[in-house]
């Protein structure tokens, strides 16, 4: 708890999920940051410090995967791991095939969670 | 002279009396004329007897009409004298001798002892007209008196006699006249009446000839009205080949005047040229052996026109039966239209056996009781014979696929028995294994005498019933498909609807127990995350009681309907899907049901959902048919019941009450939603649903729908 803990940034429209998933991250003893879009997360400028993004796939705006091939333009490699509600399995491989740690479908259970951003911190 | 004047008074009274006797016999001519000789007899013998006191007096009369002389007598009774006139004559002849009246002189016989003088006189000159004889016994007899007396009587008497003689020659002659007469009359008389008769039998003759003269006009007038009104063309010719009779048919034929053809050799009339020879020949050699080719028979042969065109002919010669050289009459018609319609049937023949190859349809008859079958061409391909074969029941049969076999024989049972027409697919399996999807349709016909004929088609549906069922097949992969991505994406917004509070929950009730779980234990977090744990499950019911709405939130449109309606467009709707699942599907609906009052919509599809939900419960099953049952009956007396029965993996009785649950599914690919939608429906409907295990294989669903009051059927 004493070295500086990794900033895991959480973006949802969902606002339950802006308020449950984040008490839980930090449960797990990670720093957390919570966005209600992609583009409000761009606009904080916290792309530096965050090592690990939970990301929602379908939102408002810009989505979560055009978020993470905007962050690869921008060539800020930041760990994705991807949740959402849609029971579409055939989306998990393409995102993995584009480079996302994970995608959890909700609902998850916190052992997938943590396993999950551990992946993406060792990636990182 | 005076002596003489002194007579004695006695001879003066005896003068007195001759003068009176003399007029007496004066007077007899008087009394004799118009009378015949017997009268003259009589009479003088009468008066002479009485005048002169004879004893005898005899009378010979020649008779008018005899050889034989007439004799009669007077004599005075017991004097001894014969009393017959033809005795006295006897008598007389003996004492005057035969030549008495030749010399006629008194002669004196005696008789009885007694003189007698017996005087003859003759009756006309030398005794012509007989002789007349007086006798008496007076010795002074015959006195001067006497003799005066005598001769003038006798005299009289022959006046008298040639008168009668004359009459009687008169009468004769006038009755010979008379019987001349009568006789020519009646040869007359006999003459007209045979000259009659002949003038009779004369005009009989005459009326036969007459009557036998309008006989033969009016056989004349109806062999002209025959001939003029036949439409046959009615040609006569004689021996020598030329035409006697050419009716109106003919001239309208050939195209020749009547006038013309009259006299005209056969040959050179209507006979083409390139035949006359053969013609001729054979006309040559029938009138030398009598031997024909033609007569009686009826031929076809070409004819020519006056024009120069040719035509087909039906020919028919009869020879006429008449004495003499022989005649003969021909019947012609003209057949070209007959031809034509042959042709024109050969070309639809032709076309019929071309569209039955095009079409792959083959036709039939079939004959019964004694199942004498005829096929087309076709048929015998399409069933792969040799053309021609025999065809029986049991060589259809031996090619019919053994799963059709009783069919066919319901379908030839029910025609030998009913009569009535038929229609019906089956299939056949060939000799190299290939199945062939045959669609027959026969028609009764019936004959006579009771039997019946039954006339089919039989069409080759196999590429129809294959593109039917990739069709079929399209349609329901179509339906899959949209029911597929309609469910999916309904899943995918239901899921994401529901896995938002589901996540929520899971995230928070871990949040909370590592809360709890941390030292110092954190309280107040564990709290806050139980309470948004709380919070996302009402969430979650909040979707479900959204989900509800979507499928029934719409007032239900209330209508009477027909659920036996409602069950047979379900099924009709589903047959190619359930058909594609290898589903045999039936109806057992119940008469007089009801009507109820519902959303169709709706309730079709709830029927459509237990419809679905059985043909999945069977999909996995391999080892018994899958029979789907729909079966509809009054539920008591105020609600009608609909049922889906299927034989498929059953259910667990433990599953039972949560079968209606949201999001329950025992099925794979499930979601859980249609029975819980269902069951929304049934309640808004004030219905109930429900499921039982069968006592056999698979399960049953069912639902009730209230009927009105006032929806039920009168």
């Amino acid at each position: 708890m004493n070295q500086p803990r990794s900033l895991v940034a959480v973006v949802d429209d969902d606002e339950s999920v802006r308020e449950s998933l984040p008490d839980l991250v930090r449960e797990f003893g990670f720093a957390v940051e919570a966005y209600p879009s992609a583009e409000a997360f761009l606009a904080a400028g916290n792309l530096a410090e965050t090592r690990c993004l939970v990301l929602d796939i379908g939102m408002p705006g810009m989505s979560g995967p055009e978020l993470h091939r905007e962050l690869r333009r921008r060539q800020r490699a930041i760990p994705v791991v991807f949740i959402t509600a849609h029971q579409d399995e055939t989306i998990r491989p393409r995102l993995l095939a584009e480079g996302a740690v994970e995608c959890l479908f909700k609902p998850f259970s916190d052992a997938d969670l943590l396993a999950a951003l551990n992946t993406a911190l060792r990636v990182a | 002279m005076e002596a003489r004047l002194d007579h004695s008074s006695g001879e003066i009274r005896r003068l007195q009396r001759c003068i009176s006797d003399l007029v007496g016999l004066l007077a007899l001519p008087a009394i004799w004329t118009g009378g015949d000789v017997t009268l003259i007899g009589r009479t003088l013998l009468d008066a002479l007897r009485e005048m002169l006191d004879l004893d005898l007096v005899y009378v010979r009369m020649r008779s008018p009409s005899d050889e034989v002389p007439l004799e009669m007598a007077r004599v005075v009774a017991d004097r001894g004298l014969p009393t017959s006139a033809t005795a006295i004559g006897d008598q007389l002849r003996g004492w005057l001798g035969d030549g008495m009246a030749v010399a006629p002189r008194t002669v004196l016989v005696t008789i009885g002892g007694q003189d007698l003088s017996v005087a003859p006189l003759r009756l006309g000159l030398q005794e012509d007209l007989g002789m007349l004889v007086a006798a008496s016994r007076r010795p002074d007899f015959p006195g001067q008196t006497d003799r005066l007396l005598l001769n003038v009587a006798a005299n009289h008497a022959a006046l008298g006699l040639r008168e009668a003689h004359l009459l009687a020659a008169q009468r004769r002659l006038a009755g010979e006249l008379d019987r001349r007469v009568a006789d020519r009359t009646r040869e007359l008389a006999r003459a007209n009446a045979e000259l009659r008769n002949e003038v009779a039998e004369r005009r009989a003759v005459e009326d036969r000839l007459r009557w036998e003269e309008r006989q033969l006009k009016q056989s004349e007038a109806r062999k002209a009205a025959i001939l003029d009104s036949a439409l046959e063309c009615i040609v006569t010719i004689d021996h020598e080949g030329r035409i006697t009779e050419f009716n109106p048919a003919a001239e309208r034929t050939f195209g020749y005047a009547r006038d013309h053809a009259i006299g005209s050799l056969l040959a050179d009339l209507i006979v083409p040229p390139e035949q006359r020879e053969a013609h001729r020949l054979g006309f040559v050699r029938y009138l030398a052996t009598g031997e024909s080719r033609l007569l009686g028979r009826r031929l076809e042969m070409t004819a020519m026109r006056a024009d120069g065109s040719r035509f087909p002919v039906e020919l028919s010669i009869t020879r006429i039966p008449v004495d003499g050289p022989p005649s003969f009459t021909g019947y012609l018609r003209d057949i070209t239209e007959r031809r034509e319609y042959e042709a024109s049937i050969r070309r639809s023949e032709a076309f019929l056996a071309e569209a039955q190859r095009l079409s792959l349809t083959g036709s039939f008859s079939w004959r019964l009781p004694g199942d004498e079958i005829s096929w087309s061409e076709q048929l015998y391909r399409i069933f792969g014979f040799e053309p021609g074969s025999a065809v029986s029941l049991e060589r259809i049969a031996s090619r019919v696929h053994p799963d059709d076999r009783a069919v066919l024989g319901e379908m030839v049972l029910a025609a030998r028995t009913s009569g009535r027409d038929f229609e019906f697919e089956h299939r056949i399996r060939l000799p190299d294994d290939s199945i062939r999807h045959l669609h027959l349709v026969a028609h009764a016909v019936p004959g006579r005498s009771g039997n019946r004929e039954y006339i089919g088609a039989v069409q080759d549906v196999t590429d129809r019933r294959q593109s039917e069922l990739a069709l079929s097949k399209a349609r329901s992969d179509l339906a899959h498909v949209t029911r597929v991505s309609t469910l999916g994406a309904l899943t995918a917004s239901i899921a994401h609807e529901v896995n938002q509070p589901l996540s929520g929950i899971i995230t928070n009730a871990g949040t909370c127990l590592r809360m709890l779980a941390a030292d110092p234990p954190n309280v107040e977090g564990a709290r806050e995350t139980a309470r948004r744990t709380i919070r996302d499950g009402n969430r979650a019911s909040e979707v479900i009681t959204r989900l509800r709405g979507l499928f029934s939130g719409k007032d239900i449109a209330s209508e009477p309907l027909d659920l036996n309606d409602a069950a047979r467009e379900v099924l009709a709707l589903s047959l190619g899907e359930l058909q594609q699942a290898g589903v045999v599907s039936r109806l057992e609906l119940a008469e007089d049901l009801p009507t109820v009052h519902g959303d169709r919509v709706q309730l079709q599809q709830v029927m459509l959902n237990l419809v679905r939900n059985a043909a999945d419960a069977m999909a996995a099953i391999e080892d018994r048919p899958r029979q789907l049952l729909i079966r509809t009956a009054h539920e008591g007396s105020d609600a009608v019941r609909l049922m889906v029965e299927d034989s498929g993996v059953g259910i667990d009785p433990e599953q039972i009450e949560h079968l209606f649950d949201a999001f329950y599914t025992t099925k794979e690919a499930g979601m859980g939603v249609g029975l819980s939608v269902s069951r929304s429906i049934i309640d808004r409907h004030q219905g109930r649903l429900w499921a039982t295990p069968n006592r056999g294989p698979g399960a049953t669903f069912g639902f009730t729908v209230p009927c009105l009051a006032t929806g039920r059927s009168p």
